[in-house]
């Protein structure tokens, strides 16, 4: 049994091709552009070009297709969940009633934006997740205190802010492994976690959830005496090994990018 | 409940860019009252091994076998079988989670489903086995426990569902000396007056000479020597190119022999060594 199998987010998949040797800059930039166009399409002609567009970066960076989307397996349940939802909830007035049954119909208009919202959110995943898997996290973090610096001037703490956000997804992993080992010690003295009613399942969580969180809340009071004793004092005066450069490869991007975004705007308003 | 592995392979994330085979045809046999030592260094395969024993892995390839019962059987009732193999995990933290000693020891017995009475029963008697004393330690809080208490704790737990096979998982590990010595004190008790088969995983080669008869070493995934202690404390060469060392008193006594003392080389046990060592302080045949 081992529960981290299925988690691709925050992994880093180490590679030489053009999409990791980006510059970390140009991949969040790219990154959020296709995020802010996964949120703005709503037709199935613009998933579908999003879809080549996407399957192109997933080879090109050597990422093996079932890999990418492993991450989604356990998301299922909540994409089902979140379908059906707006396949009965949505009305509108001058929709066609598709489907009835006791007191919910679904309607053409329901259906389709179950759809989109669908796709929209497995999109995003699989955005996320090429940038995780290509972008190791010490250049995702060059990147993003990079990007945010003109924050500093009205006084944001940028750099301890992505410190933090980089923390939170390293624990992704580190908590699922913790997890599995809870998991396991607790089914060695015979908790079956699939048997019993619904109530009998909640309860199975206490022994698996409490040592976890005392867990996390311990390497996080270990973390801090790591950093603390190797004299960090927060972002002011840090400097940087190495610094960033865009190169060929980024410039390349940024006119596809361009190129891509057109023909994106153009589906909408066509 | 002997214990039959054959064949067995496993690959970590079998199927992502991450796969990692741990385990390559691994064959074994362990039988009732045995008490057999699984060393080998960090990573090479050991705790993946030993969690096939009670099919909190089952087998990629090949078959492992408890009781009769093949672990990969979809109709096994692998709940019961974990009460008969016991396991318990190098960090106790990981399934400490009541807010007394007692009430996490009783956590094992309540999954069976006893009554009350037997759960209570039960508690007391693996209490008694650990060297807890009920009445000091039933209600006291898990975290004001020291490491070595914390480790009996968990012993105790397993040993509260009645379990006829004990895998111990480096639990010695972080531990005083003090606190280690309490621990296998308990382990060689449970053997003896229980007669529980007892597996023993560590990386202390002192540990599983004090404790084993049998000794399976694994290096990187393969089991590089399955035999009596004696027979592989004979050949330090190949352990150390494993990345093992030979225990420190059995060192110590074929490095004395090879001076000239009236020692035996095959020696493995402290009281032993020690005794051999006074005789021949006694005799005289100390220089300088």
């Amino acid at each position: 049994m081992e529960l981290t199998k299925n988690i691709t987010l925050g992994v880093y998949l180490p590679g030489n091709t053009a999409v990791h040797r980006m510059d970390p800059r140009t991949k969040i930039i790219a990154s959020t552009i296709l995020i802010v166009i996964l949120l703005l399409i709503n037709s199935y002609q613009a998933y579908g070009y999003f879809l080549i567009f996407i399957s192109v970066i997933i080879s090109s960076a050597g990422i093996p297709p079932g890999y990418a989307l492993r991450g989604l397996k356990p998301m299922l349940p909540v994409l089902v969940l979140m379908w059906v939802f707006q396949l009965f909830l949505h009305s509108s007035p001058d929709a066609e009633i598709i489907f009835s049954w006791w007191i919910f119909s679904a309607t053409d208009a329901g259906l389709h934006l179950g759809n989109i919202i669908t796709l929209r959110v497995l999109f995003l995943f699989t955005v996320t997740t090429i940038l995780t898997l290509t972008t190791s996290i010490v250049s995702l973090t060059d990147g993003l205190e990079s990007l945010l610096s003109p924050l500093k001037r009205i006084g944001l703490p940028t750099q301890e802010l992505v410190m933090t956000m980089v923390i939170a997804l390293r624990f992704v992993l580190i908590l699922a492994e913790e997890l599995d080992k809870i998991v396991k010690a607790q089914m060695a003295r015979g908790v079956a976690f699939d048997r019993g009613n619904f109530i009998q399942k909640t309860r199975k969580i206490f022994p698996v959830f409490l040592p976890l969180f005392i867990n996390a809340f311990r390497r996080a009071e270990d973390l801090i005496v790591a950093m603390e004793s190797r004299s960090y004092t927060g972002g002011r005066g840090r400097t940087k090994m190495k610094t960033l450069h865009m190169g060929r490869v980024d410039i390349v991007c940024i006119l596809i990018m361009l190129l891509f975004t057109g023909l994106m705007i153009f589906t909408i308003f066509a | 409940m002997p214990i039959e592995v054959t064949g067995l392979n496993y690959s970590y994330k079998k199927g992502t860019p991450f796969e990692k085979k741990v385990l390559y045809d691994v064959n074994l046999q362990i039988e009732d009252g045995d008490i057999v030592g699984i060393i080998g260094p960090t990573q090479s395969g050991k705790t993946t091994l030993a969690q096939h024993f009670n099919a909190l892995f089952i087998p990629q390839s090949g078959v492992v076998k408890v009781d009769g019962i093949n672990t990969a059987d979809k109709n096994a009732d692998l709940v019961k079988l974990r009460h008969k193999v016991g396991y318990v995990f190098q960090n106790p933290d990981y399934r400490l989670f009541a807010s007394s000693v007692g009430e996490d020891i009783s956590f094992g017995p309540r999954n069976q489903g006893l009554p009350p009475g037997d759960v209570t029963a039960r508690v007391n008697e693996a209490m008694a086995q650990v060297g807890l004393d009920y009445d000091t330690f039933y209600s006291r809080d898990i975290f004001a426990l020291s490491g070595g208490q914390k480790r009996r704790t968990a012993i105790a737990g397993v040993l509260a569902c009645k379990p006829k096979t004990l895998v111990l998982d480096d639990i010695t590990a972080g531990l005083d000396p003090r606190g280690r010595d309490e621990i296998l004190a308990v382990v060689k008790k449970l053997h003896s007056e229980k007669n529980i088969t007892i597996i023993y995983i560590s990386n202390s080669m002192d540990e599983v000479a004090e404790l084993a008869e049998r000794v399976i070493v694994i290096d990187q995934g393969r089991i590089a020597f399955n035999d009596l202690k004696i027979n592989i404390f004979n050949k330090p060469e190949k352990l150390r190119d494993i990345g093992l060392e030979l225990p420190e008193l059995m060192a110590l006594a074929i490095d004395l022999h090879q001076q000239g003392f009236n020692i035996d080389p095959a020696l493995l046990k402290f009281d032993e060594i020690l005794l051999s060592i006074l005789d021949n302080l006694h005799d005289g045949q100390v220089r300088e």
